[in-house]
């Protein structure tokens, strides 16, 4: 379950990323957060995964309180949520089956374990046959999938999904938003930040939508219904 | 344990998929080596150098023809007994006399007319070596004492005392600025090390945000990094050792022709020294590398 209490972020006296917000994302749902540049998306995604703290209120993650977290606490905490990001920031340097390994490794995870494990992973995202090659050997979508394998290999409770179509075309598009669905089959808490108009519509879930900081609406079956 | 083998293996596999950054590293730290070990040998060199005429150097006080030998030891002795005196050496009439021939023995007309003499002109000699240039005057003071005086003829001080003070001016000046240029290429050779280490760690900055977005600990970000500077270290201390001993084994036989052929004291002190160079050197490089790469690197984990 994700909480928000009255959050606010504010970077400058007038530029206000989040304004007196608050939220509760139950266990397994599906939520899409949407809004226009500058709505305050990004701020809440970076919020959940402890990028930035906030100015007011209070966060909470499956009982976790994390308004205040220390530094040495947040890998703890990154190793608890799965994200998915819009570049993807993969480790360019390293394999597929690496860069999926690493949240593994830095978790102390044994190397049996990773070795089982990893090959199962890439297998869901349809990426067994690419283990080994190198981020620049893979278009963007498969990319994304191993993103998304890499989100997936610790089996976090909420996956943060930060524009994950925004590079992609439409059918990788769909594949990906076919994964996320799956994935929150499984019984994953999924928070899609998009401004995705498709996307939204077709998911036919809850959405959150974002303005000025705030929050405008919040339909439990709802549709993209921001107009440019 | 397992996240300290990870780190190790990373490390390495780090340094081979960074192969240019990392050679080019190496390259720097051994110019910087290089660059501090080709003044060392230079010092070295020069210090040799002045050795060698500090060697040349010595006082030559010649007595009166006819001075009893008793006296001529007693000076001896008395000169002996100073701590300042490297040696003394006490030559007779006739050796004085047999080096004077042996000196002039393409100059037939000095040596008819030393024949002409009934008897031996030469007095003895007294070769004195001092253990500091600057004491010589003191050596000269001390023997030129009322007991000895009214025998000496002459001593060779006076018309080497330019050349005396020219050479001990000239060993201060080389030890001293020799210090100070080892210091200053050491502490620009750091400089270089602690730049192009930064340069490394910046071009992999979006990495180690990454790392951390992933949920990679600082240490575990470090570690790599880390290492990775002590194995560019190590490496760079072996190529300057290589370096270092290639020139000394093809340079040095040249250099002797400068010293008319005797040691220029570079592989002497190379083969006395060089455990504590290679390790102090090592030490010096390994520990900055690592330092630098943990304060670079902690300056691209965000939170």
């Amino acid at each position: 379950m994700i909480v928000l209490e009255r959050v606010s972020k504010t970077y400058h006296p007038d530029s206000v990323g989040l304004d007196d917000v608050s939220l509760r994302i139950e266990a397994g749902e599906l939520v899409s957060i949407v809004g226009q540049s500058g709505a305050g998306k990004t701020t809440l995604a970076k919020l959940l995964m402890a990028e930035e703290q906030p100015s007011a209120g209070r966060i909470e993650i499956g009982g976790w309180d994390i308004t205040n977290i220390r530094p040495r606490e947040i890998p703890e905490l990154r190793r608890q949520i799965g994200v998915i990001f819009q570049d993807y920031k993969l480790l360019p340097k390293k394999t597929v089956f690496e860069n999926v390994a690493f949240a593994l490794e830095v978790a102390g995870a044994k190397s049996q374990h990773i070795y089982d494990v990893v090959p199962q992973v890439l297998k869901i995202v349809g990426l067994e046959d690419r283990a080994h090659r190198f981020p620049r050997q893979l278009s963007g979508g498969e990319q994304q999938r191993v993103v998304i394998a890499r989100s997936l290999v610790h089996r976090p409770k909420v996956l943060l999904a930060d524009e994950p179509t925004g590079n992609l075309d439409t059918l990788n598009t769909q594949d990906i938003m076919d994964l996320l669905v799956k994935i929150n089959a499984f019984g994953t808490t999924v928070v899609l930040v998009t401004h995705n108009r498709e996307v939204v519509n077709a998911l036919r879930r809850r959405v959150i939508t974002l303005k000025d900081g705030k929050v405008a609406s919040d339909v439990a079956h709802g549709k993209y219904t921001l107009t440019v | 344990m397992i996240t300290a083998w990870r780190i190790f293996a990373a490390s390495w596999k780090h340094f081979a998929r960074n192969l240019w950054i990392g050679l080019a590293t190496v390259f720097v730290f051994t110019v910087a080596l290089l660059s501090v070990n080709v003044l060392i040998g230079t010092n070295v060199m020069l210090e040799r150098v002045v050795a060698f005429f500090e060697e040349k150097i010595d006082v030559t006080v010649t007595f009166e023809s006819g001075t009893p030998e008793a006296l001529l030891t007693q000076a001896r002795f008395y000169v002996q007994s100073f701590p300042q005196t490297a040696s003394v050496q006490l030559v007779s009439p006739q050796e004085a006399l047999d080096a004077f021939k042996e000196r002039n023995k393409n100059n037939p007309k000095i040596l008819e007319a030393l024949s002409e003499l009934s008897t031996n002109p030469l007095g003895a000699q007294l070769v004195i070596k001092a253990k500091e240039t600057e004491d010589y005057p003191f050596l000269l003071a001390a023997v030129r004492n009322p007991q000895f005086q009214p025998f000496i003829r002459s001593s060779s001080y006076d018309d080497h005392r330019t050349a005396i003070t020219s050479i001990e001016d000239a060993a201060k000046s080389v030890r001293l600025f020799g210090s100070g240029l080892v210091a200053v290429f050491s502490l620009f050779g750091l400089l270089a090390a602690f730049n192009a280490i930064r340069v490394a760690i910046y071009t992999q900055r979006e990495e180690i945000a990454i790392m951390r977005l992933v949920g990679a600990s600082s240490a575990y970000i470090r570690g790599p990094f880390v290492l990775e500077g002590v194995w560019l270290a190590t490496l760079a201390c072996l190529f300057t050792a290589a370096a270092v001993w290639a020139a000394i084994y093809f340079g040095e036989p040249r250099l002797q022709q400068f010293f008319s052929g005797s040691d220029t004291g570079i592989s002497d002190f190379y083969v006395q020294n060089w455990l504590t160079l290679f390790f102090s050197q090592f030490a010096v490089m390994a520990g900055l590398s690592a330092l630098v790469s943990w304060i670079a690197v902690g300056r691209y984990i965000r939170r």
